[in-house]
C-alpha cells in the first residue's frame, strides 16, 4: 500500500507541487511572523539585559497611570532621596534619570522618527554603567541648549555634531548638537529615537521641577549583592516609592515594547497568517475531493483485490501527510526567507533590526504542527470518501462524486444560517456583550454560506455566465453551462475566494462607514473653520500654540483639546482637558443636561452614555486620583452625547495644568474672526504654528480627509496582508480548473474535433473560471457586507458610537473586479493546458 | 503519390498506412473495413485532418489537408467535415439541439433553418431535442451525433465504429439514417467498422490489411462481406 501511494504520489508530482502551494504560502506566513516576533523579542531582551547590565538598582514611583501608547503619567521621586542613597554601604554611584519625549526636528525640517515607535527624551547621565547609550562623537551636553542624539537618528535627520536644530518635548526648543551617541553597538534602540539634555534642563522640560526625577538609578561597588541593597533601599523610601532590580527593569521595558510594539504587530500578523491558513484548508480539501473522485476507479480495484477499506483510507491519509510534511518543510524555509526580508527592510529603513533570525523551537513547531495538521484535516472527508468506494465501482460506471450538496448539509446549514443571522441581527440587545455576539454570529454566518455555497452556486453561476453567454456565443454557453454542471466543485473552488474576500469587503465596509461618520460626525458638530491637529504618533502641541493662535486678530478663537490620564475608583480614565465653556463655540456637543458653561476649574462634562455605567448625574461629585498623589473632587456639570470627536470626559485645562509638568495639546480648533477671509486666517495661523514647529492648520474639508487618511493607510495595509489569502485561494481555483480540464480531455477532444478553435478552447476555460472566481468574489461581499452591518450595529450599541453602514460600491465592485481578473490569470496555465490538447488522444476511444 | 503513415523511429517505427491510394466518391457511403491493426481507424482521421501523413497527401476537394495550419484545418474540420464517433459523441453540459448546432455556433455562422428543419425531421427525435444527452438512450445519442455532422452539410462526414456501443436495432436505426442521408440528402460519408452488417449498408466496401487497401467491394451484402473477410484472414 505504502508502495503505491508513493508511486501516485511520483506520477502526479506537478498537481502535488500546485496542492502543495497553498501550505507553503500559509505556512511561510505565519512562520515569518512567529520568527520575527522572536527574534525582536530577542533583540529587545538582549539590548535591555546589556543596557541594565551596571544597575543595581532603581528607584520608581508606584504611581505608574495609563497606556504608554496614549498619555501616561508617572509620580516622582524626591532627588534628596540620592543622597541619602549614596550613604549607604555598598553605593557606589547614584544617577537621577529623567523620561519625556522628545521629537527631533531633521536638517530639512521634518520630525525624525515618531509614529508608533518612541522618542525618548532623557538627561544625560555621565556614569557608563547607569547609561545604555554610548558617547560615538563630540562630547556630553553641558549647557542648556546642548543636546546629544542617538546615531539613528543623526543619520535619518542628516545632522551631525556642530549643527543647530529644534527639539520639540513638544515646546520647540531650539538646540545645537553637541555629541552623537550610540545604543551599545547599535546605531540605535530599535526604531526608536533618542536625544538627551543636560539633568537640569531636562528637569524643567520633562518635570517641571528641580527637586524631582522620575527615577534615582544605583551603581553598586563590586561583589555587593544587588537583592540585598535593594532592601536596604527600599527600607529608606516612603510608601508611594519602590525598588526595582535590573532584571525587573529589563523586564518592564521589554513588555513595554511587547505591548506598544511586537505584541500589537504579532497579534495582526497572526491573525491574517490564520485566515490565510483558513483559506488554505478550504482549497486542500477541494482538490482532495476532486482527486480522489476522479481516482474512483483507482480505488475500487484496490478494493476490488483485496485491499481493506483501512488500507485506502491510509493510502490517501498517507498521500495528504506527504504532502502535508514537505509543504511545512518548505513553507518554514519560506517563513526563514521571509522573516530575513522583513528585518532586513526594518534594517534598511533605520529601526536598527541588525542580526540574525531567532528559530524558537516552540515557533518551528507551532507552524509544522499547524502546517501538518490543516493538510489532514482539510483532506480527513475526502480520505472517508475514498474508504467508502465500493469495489464494483471498479468495473461499473459508478458515479460517486457528489454534484449537488446532501440533504444533511442544506438542512444544517440553512439552521446555521438563520440561528447566526437572527442571532447577529439581534445582537445589539446584548448591551456591552454585543460585539463578541456579533463577531460569533459573523463567523458563524460565514460557516453557513460556505455550506450552502453548493445551492446557490447553480443559479447565481448561471445568472452570472448569462451575460458572457449572451456576449460570447457557444464558447460563454458552454463555459457557463461547465461552471453550472457540478455546484459542489464550483462552490467548493469558489469558498476559499469567499472566505478571502469576505474579510476583505467586511474591512472595506467599515473603513468606508468609519470615513463618512467621521465626515458627518465634522459636519454635524464642528461649528469652526481650523484645525492644529497632531498626527496618530506625532510629538504633542505645545500647550502655548493655542493662546498664540487666540491673540492672532484673525481668530475669533482658539480652544485647545489636551490629553490627560487619571484613575476613578481605581480604574485609568483618559479626560480631555479643555476650556469647556469656550468649546460650545466651535463644537456642538448635543449637551443633554447642564452646561459646559458651568463646568468651571472643579468641573467635568460626562458623556451620556459613561455617566449611565458609571451611575453619576448633574451635579454628583467625582473623585480623581493623580498621578502626582493629589486628588480632585469635580461636579458633574453637564452631560452630552456627542463623544466622537472629544471622548466622553472633558476637564478644565486649568485644572490639569495644576497637576502636569507641562501642558500639552492634541489638537487646537479654531473659530476665525467675522468677515475674516479664510486663507488669511489660514495664512496667518500657519505663521504661528511654524513658529512652534507644530503642523500646519487644516480646514474642515483637510481635517475630514486626513482623518479618512488614517483609515485608508490602515485598510491599505490589511489589503496588502489579505493578498496572501486571496492569493491562495487563486491558486485554489487555478487547480481545480486544470483537474476539470483534465477530466474532461476526451470532451475537449470532441470540441476540437467538431471545430472548436485552439483560442476558442482556451477562451471557454477562461470564462469558466471567471464565473467560478466572480461567484465567489460576490459572495464574498454579499457575505462580508452582511457581517460588516451585523458587526457595526453592535459595536454602535456597546460603544455608544453610532457609524451607520456605509456601502462603498465603487470599492466593493472593483474587489469584484478583481476577482474576475484573478479568475482570468487563474485559468492561463490550465487554459494553455487545454488548448495544447493532441486532439486524436483525447478521441481515442480507450 | 502514395499515403504513408509511420509511428515512431528505426527499428521501433510502426507503418500504419503503407504507400495507400484511395479516391472516395462523393454522394456515396464508403465503407472501410479491416483487422484489428489494420490501419483503418488511422486512414480515416488522416482524411479528417485529424492526423498527418508522414509522406503523401490528402486532398479534400480543392485543398491539400497537409499544407494547412492548425488553424486552416480546424476551420476545415469545422465547415467541411463531419464526426461521428463511437461513444461520447456529445457534449454533455449542451442539449441535443444544441449539439446538433455546436460547429455552426463555433463558427459563429447562422444555421440553415429549413435544412436544420430537415434534418430533424429525418433524425426523428421530436420533442427530445431540449434534452440532455444524459436523458437519452445510447441509439439516441448516435442519431443526434450524425445530426450534428449532418447539420453543417459537410463535404464528408467520417464515421468511426458509429454503431459499436449499440445493440442491433439501435443500430440499424443509426446506419439507416446514414444511408437515408446519403440517398435522400446526397451527402458523402465514410464509415470505418468491422461489422459485415454495418458495411452492408454502403455503396462499396474498402478492405485493408497491414496499411494496405487489398480489396474492394461494391453493393456489399452482409454476406459477401463476410466471404470476403473470410478470404483476407486466410
Amino acid at each position: 500500500m505504502l508502495r503505491t501511494t508513493l508511486k501516485n504520489l511520483r506520477s502526479h508530482l506537478r498537481r502535488l507541487v500546485s496542492t502543495s502551494l497553498a501550505v507553503v504560502l500559509g505556512v511561510g506566513f505565519l512562520a515569518a511572523t512567529l520568527f520575527i516576533g522572536d527574534t525582536m523579542r530577542g533583540s529587545f531582551d538582549q539590548a535591555f539585559t546589556e543596557a541594565n547590565d551596571g544597575l543595581a538598582v532603581a528607584v520608581r514611583s508606584q504611581v505608574q497611570f495609563g497606556d504608554t501608547d496614549i498619555v501616561s503619567q508617572n509620580g516622582t521621586v524626591d532627588i534628596t532621596l540620592a543622597d541619602e542613597i549614596r550613604q549607604l554601604d555598598g553605593v557606589d554611584a547614584v544617577q537621577i534619570s529623567i523620561e519625556g519625549t522628545a521629537q527631533i526636528v531633521g536638517a530639512n525640517g521634518d520630525p525624525i522618527g515618531g509614529g508608533g515607535p518612541p522618542t525618548l527624551g532623557r538627561n544625560w547621565i555621565d556614569d557608563p554603567r547607569l547609561n545604555p547609550y554610548e558617547l560615538a562623537e563630540g562630547r556630553a551636553p553641558v549647557a542648556p541648549d546642548e543636546v546629544v542624539i542617538d546615531r539613528g537618528a543623526a543619520e535619518a535627520g542628516d545632522l551631525a555634531v556642530g549643527d543647530t536644530t529644534t527639539i520639540r518635548s513638544p515646546e520647540p526648543v531650539p538646540v545645537e548638537i553637541v555629541g552623537i551617541v550610540t545604543f551599545g553597538d547599535q546605531d540605535s534602540l530599535g526604531p526608536s529615537t533618542y536625544a538627551a539634555f543636560t539633568t537640569e534642563r531636562a528637569q524643567e522640560l520633562f518635570v517641571g521641577d528641580a527637586g524631582a526625577a522620575d527615577r534615582l538609578l544605583v551603581a553598586a561597588e563590586t561583589d555587593v549583592d544587588h537583592d540585598d541593597l535593594a532592601a536596604q533601599v527600599a527600607a529608606l523610601l516612603p510608601d508611594d516609592l519602590e525598588t526595582l532590580t535590573a532584571a525587573e527593569v529589563a523586564a518592564d521595558q521589554l513588555a513595554d515594547i511587547e505591548g506598544d510594539f511586537i505584541g500589537f504587530f504579532e497579534t495582526m500578523l497572526l491573525g491574517f497568517a490564520g485566515i490565510a491558513l483558513l483559506v488554505a484548508t478550504f482549497s486542500i480539501h477541494n482538490t482532495f475531493s476532486i482527486l480522489v473522485a476522479q481516482r474512483t476507479r483507482e480505488s475500487a480495484l484496490l478494493r476490488a483485490i483485496g485491499a481493506s477499506r483501512a488500507q485506502v483510507l491510509g493510502a490517501v491519509a498517507l498521500e495528504a501527510a506527504v504532502i502535508g510534511v514537505v509543504a511545512t518543510t518548505v513553507g518554514l524555509a519560506v517563513g526563514v526567507g521571509l522573516a530575513q526580508l522583513a528585518m532586513a527592510a526594518m534594517d534598511a529603513a533605520g529601526f536598527g533590526m541588525a542580526g540574525s533570525i531567532v528559530l524558537s523551537s516552540g515557533a518551528v513547531l507551532a507552524a509544522a504542527a499547524i502546517g501538518v495538521g490543516v493538510t489532514l484535516v482539510a483532506s480527513l472527508a475526502p480520505s472517508l470518501a475514498a474508504s467508502r468506494v465500493p469495489p464494483l465501482a471498479a468495473i461499473r460506471d459508478v458515479a460517486t462524486e457528489r454534484t449537488s450538496a446532501s440533504k444533511g448539509r442544506v438542512i444544517a446549514g440553512a439552521v446555521l444560517l438563520v440561528g447566526a443571522g437572527l442571532a447577529l441581527l439581534t445582537a445589539p440587545s446584548a448591551g456591552d456583550g454585543a460585539p463578541a455576539r456579533a463577531g460569533l454570529a459573523a463567523a458563524v454566518v460565514l460557516v453557513a454560506a460556505v455550506m450552502l455555497g453548493p445551492v446557490a452556486a447553480r443559479p447565481l453561476a448561471g445568472a452570472l455566465g448569462r451575460p458572457i453567454a449572451a456576449l460570447r456565443g457557444h464558447t460563454g454557453l458552454l463555459a457557463r453551462r461547465n461552471a453550472m454542471r457540478n455546484p459542489r466543485r464550483t462552490s467548493g473552488t469558489a469558498s476559499a475566494l469567499t472566505l478571502g474576500v469576505a474579510v476583505v469587503a467586511l474591512f472595506t465596509v467599515f473603513a468606508s462607514s468609519i470615513t463618512t461618520s467621521i465626515d458627518d460626525t465634522v459636519d454635524r458638530s464642528f461649528g469652526g473653520d481650523l484645525v492644529v491637529s497632531t498626527g496618530f504618533g506625532e510629538a504633542a502641541l505645545s500647550g502655548d500654540l493655542a493662546a498664540a493662535i487666540g491673540e492672532l486678530p484673525e481668530v475669533a478663537a482658539a480652544i485647545p483639546l489636551g490629553s490627560a490620564v487619571a484613575e476613578v475608583n481605581g480604574e485609568v480614565v483618559y479626560p480631555t482637558p479643555t476650556d469647556p465653556a469656550g468649546l460650545e463655540g466651535v463644537l456642538d456637543l448635543d449637551v443633554q443636561e447642564g452646561s459646559l458653561d458651568d463646568v468651571g476649574i472643579d468641573g467635568m462634562a460626562v458623556g451620556t452614555r459613561r455617566a449611565d455605567d458609571e451611575g453619576w448625574s448633574l451635579g454628583d461629585a467625582v473623585t480623581l486620583d493623580l498621578a502626582d498623589g493629589t486628588q480632585e473632587v469635580l461636579r458633574v456639570g453637564a452631560l452630552y452625547n456627542s463623544i466622537d470627536l472629544v471622548g466622553d470626559m472633558l476637564v478644565h485645562r486649568d485644572m490639569w495644568s495644576a497637576h502636569t509638568a507641562q501642558i500639552t495639546d492634541v489638537a487646537v480648533l479654531i473659530d476665525v474672526a467675522d468677515g475674516v477671509d479664510l486663507t488669511a486666517a489660514n495664512v496667518a495661523v500657519t505663521g504661528v504654528s511654524e513658529r512652534f514647529a507644530a503642523p500646519a492648520p487644516q480646514d474642515r474639508d483637510e481635517f475630514v480627509e486626513t482623518a479618512a487618511g488614517q483609515v485608508n493607510q490602515v485598510l491599505g495595509v490589511v489589503y496588502g496582508l489579505l493578498a496572501v489569502a486571496v492569493l491562495i485561494a487563486l491558486m485554489g481555483i487555478a487547480n481545480t480548473v486544470s483537474l476539470s480540464v483534465h477530466e474532461r480531455t476526451r470532451e475537449l477532444g470532441l470540441l476540437r474535433a467538431v471545430g472548436q478553435t485552439r483560442s476558442q478552447l482556451r477562451a471557454m476555460v477562461r470564462w469558466e473560471s471567471v464565473i467560478v472566481a466572480v461567484f465567489g468574489a460576490v459572495s464574498g461581499v454579499v457575505v462580508g457586507v452582511l457581517i460588516g452591518w451585523g458587526v457595526l450595529r453592535a459595536i454602535a450599541e456597546a460603544e455608544g458610537v453610532a457609524t451607520p453602514l456605509t456601502l462603498p460600491a465603487t470599492s466593493l465592485a472593483i474587489v469584484v473586479a478583481v476577482g474576475a481578473v484573478a479568475g482570468v490569470l487563474a485559468a492561463v496555465r490550465p487554459a494553455r493546458r487545454a488548448a495544447r490538447l493532441d486532439v486524436l488522444q483525447a478521441i481515442a476511444t480507450d | 503519390m502514395l499515403a504513408t503513415k509511420r509511428y515512431g523511429q528505426g527499428d521501433a517505427a510502426v507503418v500504419a498506412l503503407d504507400r495507400v491510394s484511395v479516391e472516395l466518391a462523393a454522394g456515396r457511403f464508403t465503407a472501410i473495413m479491416g483487422p484489428s491493426g489494420s490501419g483503418k481507424s488511422t486512414l480515416m482521421h488522416c482524411l479528417a485532418g485529424l492526423d498527418e501523413l508522414t509522406s503523401g497527401e490528402v486532398w479534400l476537394g480543392d485543398a491539400q489537408l497537409g499544407e494547412l495550419s492548425d488553424r486552416a484545418l480546424t476551420r476545415l474540420r469545422r465547415d467541411r467535415v463531419g464526426f461521428v464517433f463511437q461513444a461520447f459523441n456529445l457534449i454533455p453540459t449542451l442539449t441535443a439541439y444544441e449539439n446538433m448546432t455546436l460547429p455552426m455556433e463555433l463558427a459563429r455562422r447562422a444555421p440553415d433553418k429549413e435544412w436544420l428543419a430537415e434534418v430533424v425531421k429525418v433524425v426523428g427525435l421530436g420533442d427530445r431535442l431540449g434534452h440532455r444527452p444524459s436523458e437519452l438512450s445510447g441509439g439516441q445519442q448516435q442519431r443526434v451525433a450524425v445530426a450534428r455532422a449532418l447539420a453543417s452539410r459537410p463535404d464528408v462526414i467520417f464515421a468511426d465504429e458509429p454503431t459499436g456501443n449499440l445493440d442491433s436495432t439501435s443500430g440499424g436505426a443509426v446506419l439507416g439514417f446514414l444511408r437515408h442521408a446519403v440517398d435522400a440528402l446526397g451527402q458523402t460519408i465514410v464509415m470505418v467498422t468491422h461489422d459485415a452488417v454495418a458495411a452492408a449498408y454502403a455503396d462499396s466496401v474498402l478492405f485493408l490489411a497491414d496499411g494496405r487497401v487489398v480489396d474492394e467491394l461494391h453493393s456489399p451484402t452482409a454476406d459477401s462481406v463476410l466471404d470476403r473477410m473470410k478470404r483476407l484472414g486466410s
